[in-house]
């Protein structure tokens, strides 16, 4: 039988379109139980159980469920869940799912693919019995809910018939939905039974996890409750509003430091908008895109300078009272005269709602099943979740999901999808590092391994004819210890004419990852190896990465070489580029090749070449840092871990060698080569990278800073800046200029991956290594951005061919935004990985150290520990801190009687692991020294001692902190090679 | 006009009918031959209808499309006629054949709805000066048995009461750009008033006579043919077509005999057509047309 589906769609061009589509309505299409005699299956068919046992204590009888469109958007958590089970799914709510929601369309159809879970399709939509059409006036909505049923009656009637006649028991369709009015008409107009999957799911009884499952969305009008916030506008009032200009829209960003806090990036805007308060932040969460108002220009205020954290102790009780922070952040903000535009949100565009890592709040109230999620990164606000199994969660990791904010409700309210692992445990912190992060790190897929050449590997003879043969040089590599993937190599000689041959050589990993294959895209996506304390997320599989592209000592390896002439002052007289084949003849640690350098009775090609390259690469970073190049600072630590328990045992700051900084000359040399080479080749589709010029305003925090000492900082280019950096010295405080050195760093902005034709040269500028041209040539095992330059290389000197999406500029464009969020990305995990084996570090024990002011804020004091490399906070007001301290803003200071602090100072700190939560440690910063009365705590020498007696009266009163993240951990955007 | 072969006896039989007022098929000079009529027979268009006089044979179809109004009538709307002539309908179609034809009706048409009186091209506003509703009326004559204007003004009005037009929820200005919404209920859609719609009635003068509804025959035999418009009892167009003068006295008589028979015929029409819609809405699922 032949029906047509009638749409008006309006086309491209704003047309509209009359569209009809011929729809057919069978006769075959079975039911798939397996009590029907009516319906003449195939025995594939026969999905649904004969007899369904009831898990119920509601619905006692054997049952078949069929659910609602919403029920599968909202609870997929639930009927992913084995208990779950002899489920009917019809045609127009798979198509009303996909149509919604691709994400869990998918994860329905994994459901309905595993016969296991015994989930049957009814093609309800070609069914004679079950098709209906839209009736005039009728929603799309309601129609759809009206087949639902349809369906849903045509099954009871159908097995009804069946059974009767078989005599087998009786079978009922449940038909579950959380739409009140649906329900009322199933059970009213049908004489169907039918539930909300809350009042089915907790009727399962002997299955009380699957309800925190469930997802809570309040179909009950709000009106009952006070609104903490105002209403959101319509998307038609958004769309007007965004149409005339009176409201903007733009992805919104939440302050890490304050959460009443955050901007939105506008478009039009040169600055952000700031947003602040919880009523104008109105349910935003990081990420967002919003839309925002612009409040009038006489209430635009600045930034806060204050650390806010969110301690609100009762989550069930909400106020809409202005609560202290609010207070305090109103005071702080409305004395500033650098104001910006400030506006309030006034509707959400889109939700970036992702599922969130986190930890449960212990309640106070024994046995209740309302609970508070903290998220482990600070942007997310808390979230409020039902589950019965608290007791179980407060020791793990687990992951959340947002499912809805309220207007009523303080905190948005989710549901707990899964645990990760015992909390503290590496392992369970490490993925918590990693999702947190989006950092991809399954398993490599079959597909990806399916590209690795096999083994064993053999060079041919055809390799030998293509490559420069370079297997009799003395070639070494220089790496820090441990290292397995290897990706540089390095030679000098003399040459006849007394200029010297230097040769850079990088594993040619191009070679293996052809262009367009699984490990090509796989490689892409991940754009960078992650380096984490403990453990190192590849970005391609390991055969490549540590065995077959990895140029090890003494084996036979492919390579892409970049060989100078350069004379005894290091000028370039010659660059050439080849693919060649190499014998490493040792695989050196930066240790190792100091020693051979420094002995004098060494004296073997390999020991000669080093001397050579020393010797040069000092010329080379002497004219670099004369051209403006900086030499910035952050604190580098290495830990030192138990073999055995893998906890870090000990920290030790990074040590520089000589040999560190060689290396590093020959690779930017390479880089810098190999950037004009391929600009010159391919101008408008090179992939650069560039270290963009910070504006002025962003040094401000430092000029002031300095100034206070009484020096002045030349910011106005980065020349100036290196002379002044090298010229502020103090003597007294040795750790001052290295200081000042961590402060510019914070003021630079990211260098970043481009393709030379969007943008102009002059833009091309590297500010860091003050270098008109660079780019990442020197470690493509680790990065995808020095494969894309390989091939762009290989297809300059002809050794390779290019490929269409080579050198389409709008595709590597986009390639480029990813390497550069995954770069971003990588750094943050790495350095939240130190942070967290800080954590591990100060377990168990607790040690006063030097430390120094790095920022004076409002209400507290930034400390630095350069030992630790750690940052955290000493609040100075609060509620049990005794101390008064008056802060001048004039020349940031804090004074209490007659002890100033100024940024720079140095003072003596404690650091020690509040691990009276066990759920959420967090490292607490105390001030020993200069002692202020009532605040400082007393030095002792017994540390232990200290540690376990938690009932000292200040450990109790200090204000929760926690230690913000090593926000240094890393130079600004990788300029430096580093492992 | 199309070609038959008539020898002159058969035109002067013809002709002594009509003067006794019995044309050779057994009507008198005021009478119609029988008519059919059936709406809503092509599902893709948004307005169809088709319509038969004997074997004359039409089949129309509308469809909108969205449009920018002409700068001097920024609230009116447009129509466009355009008639095609089946070679199935009459051998001299084919090829080019029927063109001329073709333009010679769908002018008539253009100039019969122009008036503002026929129809009202305001109710095809969307937005003013910015878009508009073009509605294209496309005409099909599957066979012809003579009095092709009057089958297919019929037709046109029949369907354009079977027009529904998509309704447009809400039209947003952007710079001189409009976004529409549309409803997403295809059962949604607006209707045009029809009542003025005009119809044409061919009056044909064979010898002294006046009659009308010719057949193809009767075309043949005479002299020249009056096609009257007429909305709610005005007259909206007047053309002559093959060749022939008329007395202004006989033209007078034509119109008035226009108007009288218009008036019930297009109260027939009215009555028909609503007839026809309870019917179907009442037996909606059943297809059966002679498309599907």
């Amino acid at each position: 039988m032949l029906t047509n589906k009638v749409f008006i769609r309006k086309n491209k061009r704003g047309n509209v379109l009359k569209i009809i589509r011929e729809h057919y309505l069978r006769t075959d299409l079975w039911c798939g139980s397996c009590c029907c005699i009516i319906c003449p299956h195939e025995k594939h068919d026969l999905i649904l159980a004969e007899n369904p046992p009831s898990k119920s204590s509601i619905f006692k009888e054997p049952h078949y469920l069929m659910v609602d469109t919403n029920v599968i958007l909202d609870q997929i958590d639930v009927f992913e869940e084995d208990v779950i089970s002899n489920v009917i799914i019809v045609q127009t709510v798979i198509d009303e799912v996909k149509h919604r929601s691709s994400a869990i369309y998918k994860r329905l159809r994994d459901i309905l693919t595993n016969p296991a879970r015994k989930f049957y399709t009814f093609v309800n939509e070609h069914h004679r019995d079950t098709y209906i059409e839209r009736e005039q006036k009728e929603s799309s909505n309601d129609r759809n809910d009206r087949a639902i049923r349809k369906a849903a009656l045509w099954y009871q009637n159908h097995l009804n018939k069946s059974t009767k006649e078989s005599k087998k028991p009786k079978i009922t369709i449940i038909l579950l939905t959380d739409d009140a009015e649906n329900r009322r008409k199933a059970q009213e107009e049908d004489k169907l039974v039918s539930c909300s999957v809350q009042t089915y799911v907790r009727s399962l009884s002997e299955h009380p996890y699957l309800q925190d499952k469930l997802c809570i969305k309040e179909y009950a009008s709000e009106s009952d409750k006070h609104p903490v916030y105002p209403p959101h506008l319509t998307v038609v009032q958004m769309h007007e509003g965004i149409k005339s200009g009176k409201l903007y829209q733009g992805s919104f960003v939440a302050s890490r430091e304050n959460f009443l806090e955050g901007s939105v990036n506008v478009e039009c805007f040169e600055k952000f908008i700031l947003v602040q308060g919880r009523e104008a932040l109105n349910r935003a969460i990081d990420g967002d895109t919003v839309c925002v108002e612009l409040l009038p220009e006489n209430e635009w205020t600045c930034p806060s300078e204050i650390v806010l954290e969110d301690n609100e102790n009762d989550p069930i009780v909400e106020t809409i009272e202005e609560d202290e922070n609010e207070k305090i952040l109103k005071e702080s903000a409305s004395k500033k005269q650098e104001k910006q535009p400030t506006g309030k949100i006034v509707g959400i565009i889109k939700r970036k709602w992702r599922q969130y890592c986190g930890i449960l709040k212990p309640n106070e109230i024994k046995g209740t099943s309302r609970h508070i999620f903290i998220p482990a990164e600070r942007k997310i606000p808390r979230v409020r979740i039902e589950t019965r199994q608290a007791e179980k969660l407060y020791s793990k990791r687990i992951i959340v999901a947002i499912d809805q904010w309220p207007r009523h409700s303080r905190y948005p309210q989710g549901h707990f999808v899964r645990a990760l692992g015992p909390l503290g445990d590496k392992e369970t912190e490490n993925e918590v590092l990693l999702i947190e992060h989006d950092v991809p790190h399954s398993k490599f897929s079959q597909e990806v391994l399916n590209c690795l050449p096999s083994l064993p590997w053999i060079i041919s003879e055809q390799d030998y004819k293509e490559r420069v043969d370079l297997r009799k040089i003395a070639i070494c590599s220089v790496d820090p210890p441990g290292c397995t993937d290897i990706d540089d190599a390095l030679h000098s000689r003399l040459l006849p004419n007394g200029n010297i041959e230097v040769g850079v050589h990088i594993a040619d990993v191009s070679h293996f990852i052809r262009p367009g294959t699984a490990i090509d895209k796989e490689a892409a996506s991940r754009a960078t190896t992650v380096y984490l304390v403990d453990k190192r997320i590849d970005m391609v599989p390991e055969l490549l990465s540590s065995n077959l592209c990895s140029l090890r000592g003494n084996v036979e390896r492919f390579a892409f070489s970049c060989i100078w002439e350069l004379d005894k002052n290091a000028n370039i007289i010659a660059t050439k580029f080849h693919k060649s084949v190499i014998k490493s003849k040792a695989a050196l640690t930066y240790e190792e090749a100091q020693l051979i350098i420094d002995d004098k009775n060494k004296n073997d090609d390999i020991a000669k070449s080093l001397r050579r390259l020393n010797e040069l690469a000092k010329i080379l970073k002497r004219r670099r840092t004369e051209n403006g190049a900086l030499v910035l600072a952050s604190p580098e630590i290495r830990f030192h871990i138990d073999s055995e328990t893998n906890d870090p045992i000990e920290v030790a700051v990074k040590q520089l060698r000589e040999t560190n900084s060689m290396v590093e000359e020959f690779m930017l040399l390479a880089n810098v080569s190999v950037a004009e080479k391929i600009e010159k080749e391919f101008p408008e589709h090179a992939m650069l990278r560039r270290h963009p010029i910070p504006p002025q305003t962003n040094f401000e925090p430092l000029i002031k800073a300095v100034r206070h000492q009484g020096f002045d900082i030349d910011t106005s280019s980065g020349k100036h800046l290196a002379i002044s950096l090298d010229n502020i010295v103090k003597d007294d405080n040795p750790y001052f200029n290295t200081m000042l050195r961590i402060l510019a760093t914070r003021c630079m902005l990211q260098a970043v991956y481009f393709i030379s034709g969007t943008l102009t040269r002059s833009e091309f500028f590297h500010y860091g290594l003050a270098a008109p041209i660079y780019t990442h040539f020197t470690s493509p095992i680790r990065r995808y951005a020095d494969i894309i330059v390989h091939r762009l290389l290989a297809a300059c000197i002809g050794a390779d061919s290019t490929y269409a999406d080579l050198l389409d500029k709008t595709k590597n464009s986009l390639l480029c935004n990813n390497l550069n969020y995954r770069n971003r990305m990588a750094q943050y995990a790495g350095r939240a990985s130190v942070a967290l084996n800080t954590h591990l570090f100060f377990r168990n024990r607790s040690e006063e150290v030097e430390g120094y002011v790095l920022f004076v804020r409002k209400n507290a004091l930034q400390i630095l520990v350069p030992k630790y490399g750690l940052e955290g906070t000493i609040y100075l007001s609060g509620k049990n801190i005794n101390a008064k301290f008056i802060y001048n803003e004039e020349n940031q200071s804090q004074q209490c009687e007659n002890i100033v602090f100024h940024s720079f100072d140095p003072v003596i700190v404690r650091l020690s692991l509040d691990s009276t939560n066990v759920q959420h440690e967090k490292l607490v910063f105390e001030l020993v020294k200069p002692f202020i009365e009532g605040f400082s705590i007393q030095s002792n020498d017994n540390v232990m001692e200290i540690d376990e007696t938690p009932q000292s009266p200040t450990m109790k009163r200090k204000p929760m902190e926690e230690a913000v993240a090593v926000g240094s951990g890393k130079k600004a955007g990788n300029k430096k090679k580093k492992k | 006009m199309a070609y038959n072969a008539l020898s002159e006896a058969e035109k002067v039989f013809i002709l002594h009918g009509i003067q006794d007022d019995f044309r050779n098929d057994g009507r008198s000079r005021r009478d119609f031959r029988p008519m059919e009529l059936q709406t809503n027979v092509i599902a893709s268009a948004c307005g169809s209808a088709r319509f038969c006089i004997a074997n004359s044979d039409i089949l129309v179809g509308i469809k909108p499309e969205i449009d920018a109004p002409f700068p001097d009538k920024p609230e009116e709307g447009k129509i466009e006629f355009h008639v095609d002539c089946s070679a199935n309908a009459l051998l001299d179609f084919e090829g080019r054949g029927g063109e001329e034809l073709a333009l010679e009706i769908s002018n008539c048409l253009r100039i019969t709805y122009a008036s503002p009186f026929a129809f009202d091209l305001k109710s095809l506003c969307i937005l003013p000066k910015h878009q508009c509703w073009k509605l294209y009326v496309d005409i099909l004559i599957l066979q012809c048995a003579g009095n092709l204007y009057d089958a297919i003004s019929f037709a046109v009005k029949s369907a354009f009461y079977n027009l529904r037009i998509p309704r447009v929820n809400s039209a947003l200005l952007d710079g001189g750009n409009v976004d529409l919404v549309l409803s997403d209920d295809p059962s949604d859609c607006d209707r045009l008033d029809v009542q003025s719609i005009p119809i044409l009635l061919t009056i044909c003068k064979i010898g002294e006579h006046c009659v009308i509804d010719p057949s193809i025959d009767e075309e043949i035999c005479s002299s020249s043919n009056i096609v009257v418009g007429v909305s709610r009892n005005k007259i909206v167009s007047l053309k002559t077509i093959s060749g022939g003068s008329f007395h202004p006295d006989t033209i007078e008589n034509c119109i008035d005999l226009a108007i009288s028979t218009a008036k019930t015929l297009d109260n027939t029409l009215m009555n028909i057509l609503k007839h026809e819609e309870s019917l179907t809405k009442s037996k909606k699922n059943i297809k059966c047309s002679f498309l599907n």
